[in-house]
């Protein structure tokens, strides 16, 4: 990997990111932990790193509307939130997407009040999950740099130009520093292309976004904003083997197959945790239990058949949900049902056993320990081949 | 997964972005409730364009050399670009000191 090394927390990374980048708005409005972002932007912006628009926003939708703004007469835009913050934009998030703004929105996970809590969880911004928004998480401060960088040229890619949630999880991912390799600004050129719009906002030609249509046209609006979903999900691989070739990176398009020790049971895990589920299977190994982990790169678009196809090589598999769905089918998080909804169509023989795990909730940690009795449940089921509960609480089930 | 194609028939500009409109819709001409009309001194206007973002019927225009003009077809004379012009170049004068008083349309009654 070429580049000057640095030990950055995960929202430093991302400024230096959007400085190799050369944002030209941001739009800011404090809340914990995403904060962070802003500080590290702010400094770049005024010590003359970055040449951009640093525009104070009066809270989270304003913040949107004025990326949206920005975005659509051309400009290469930043904004992010957390927590509640994310929930009050809400608003703004399909019309960015409908209107074909790329804007990107770093995310760091907090949990949704109340009581206030400052912990990652990801319910906040899975909520937006359906609003046409490409969607992922990083694991270390690394992958959100790298991220930040994918996204943009994912989002502004003409066959897409959709809007970006880039995710890691609150203080686990923001606040902890890790090695962090700041590549040539030459290397960031020659992957991420300058911000091209098709139609930008001009006084001299003047659009009209979102103009009020009749209910029979809306069918092809909502067809055209999903066929350019399946445009990104189609051109992933493309960019990242782009990636991975300039920055010598060795990222999976959708998902992260991690099954070094030929497992059939078999971690889904989204996020920062994958971290602590990684040296867990280094321990696990040395006590004889196999233990593979399939880590999403992205929740939007959802990757069906690849997803599918990785998770038919096991026997059981255990959705780590770090979000709650209230009410939701399987009473779990947001990723079982759409996990088995995937494994739906497979032949009962390939089909794999699925149980949930609720872990790291308000932003505790999952602890080597849960992990553990991840396992040993994964485990157990296995040789049963039966499922015995569907959904474990960690820290409220008996041993 | 592969989506059907949009047929012709019902194809629409991406995301419904559409041109800015061409010809104006004479049934629904406001012009005729102005009673202050607005008017911009062009020696002190700065092109600053303030006006043109604020104008809530987007009633004002950019020529060619980069003046704002008001289509006083459309213009309800709420006065919003002249209490907001930072040089102070608009100024609201009576409809009725002007010559011609216009109805853009015949009343129905």
């Amino acid at each position: 990997m070429k580049g000057e090394k640095k030990f950055l927390a995960g929202l430093a990374a991302v400024a230096e990111a959007a400085r190799l980048a050369d944002v030209d708005v941001i739009s800011s409005f404090p809340i914990r932990p995403y904060t962070g972002l802003m500080v590290d932007l702010s400094q770049k912006v005024a010590n003359g790193e970055l040449d951009a628009e640093f525009v104070h926003a009066e809270g989270e939708h304003a913040q949107l509307a004025i990326v949206h703004g920005a975005s659509a007469s051309g400009a290469r835009t930043m904004t992010g939130s957390s927590g509640v913050g994310v929930t009050y934009a809400f608003e703004v998030y399909s019309p960015i997407s409908g209107g074909r703004c790329p804007v990107q929105m770093v995310i760091a996970d907090r949990t949704l009040d109340p009581p206030g809590d400052f912990g990652s969880e990801h319910t906040d911004v899975l909520g937006a999950r359906d609003q046409g928004w490409i969607l992922g998480w990083a694991e270390t401060p690394q992958e959100a740099f790298d991220n930040t960088l994918i996204y943009y040229r994912l989002g502004e890619d003409q066959r897409v130009s959709l809007p970006q949630f880039n995710c890691q999880d609150g203080y686990f991912v923001s606040h902890i520093p890790g090695e962090v390799v700041i590549p040539e600004k030459s290397q960031v050129e020659e992957f991420l292309p300058p911000y091209k719009l098709a139609k930008p906002l001009d006084p001299l030609r003047p659009y009209g976004h979102g103009p009020q249509i009749y209910s029979d046209q809306g069918p092809t609006l909502q067809l055209q904003r999903a066929i350019l979903m399946d445009n990104a999900k189609e051109i992933i691989p493309e960019i990242l083997n782009d990636f991975n070739k300039i920055f010598g990176r060795k990222y999976d398009s959708y998902i992260e197959n991690y099954n070094p020790n030929n497992a059939n049971i078999c971690l889904f895990i989204n996020g920062a945790h994958a971290q602590t589920a990684r040296f867990a299977i280094a321990n696990l190994k040395k006590q004889g239990v196999n233990l593979a982990l399939c880590k999403l790169r992205f929740v939007r678009p959802w990757a069906t058949e690849e997803i599918a196809e990785a998770l038919s090589q096991y026997k059981v598999v255990g959705v780590v949900e770090t979000n709650n769905s209230f009410g939701i089918s399987r009473e779990a998080g947001v990723f079982t049902p759409e996990v088995a909804a995937s494994l739906y169509n497979l032949p009962e023989s390939k089909r794999p056993i699925l149980i949930s795990f609720m872990a790291g909730l308000g932003g505790e940690a999952i602890r080597l320990e849960d992990f553990y009795f991840m396992a040993k449940k994964l485990a157990d089921t296995a040789a049963r081949k039966k499922i015995e509960k569907e959904v474990y609480w960690i820290g409220f089930e008996e041993e | 997964m592969s989506k059907p194609k949009i047929p012709k028939d019902k194809q629409l500009p991406e995301g419904g972005i559409v041109d800015s409109p061409k010809t104006e819709q004479e049934q629904m001409t406001t012009g005729g409730w102005r009673i202050l009309r607005s008017i911009i001194n062009e020696e002190e206007c700065t092109q600053c364009r303030e006006c043109w973002i604020l104008c809530p019927d987007a009633a004002i225009s950019i020529d060619k050399k980069g003046n704002m003009k008001i289509n006083l077809k459309y213009c309800k004379g709420c006065g919003i670009c002249a209490a907001n012009c930072p040089v102070g170049a608009i100024s609201r004068v009576p409809e009725l000191d002007f010559d011609e008083v216009t109805i853009y349309r015949d009343l129905p009654y």
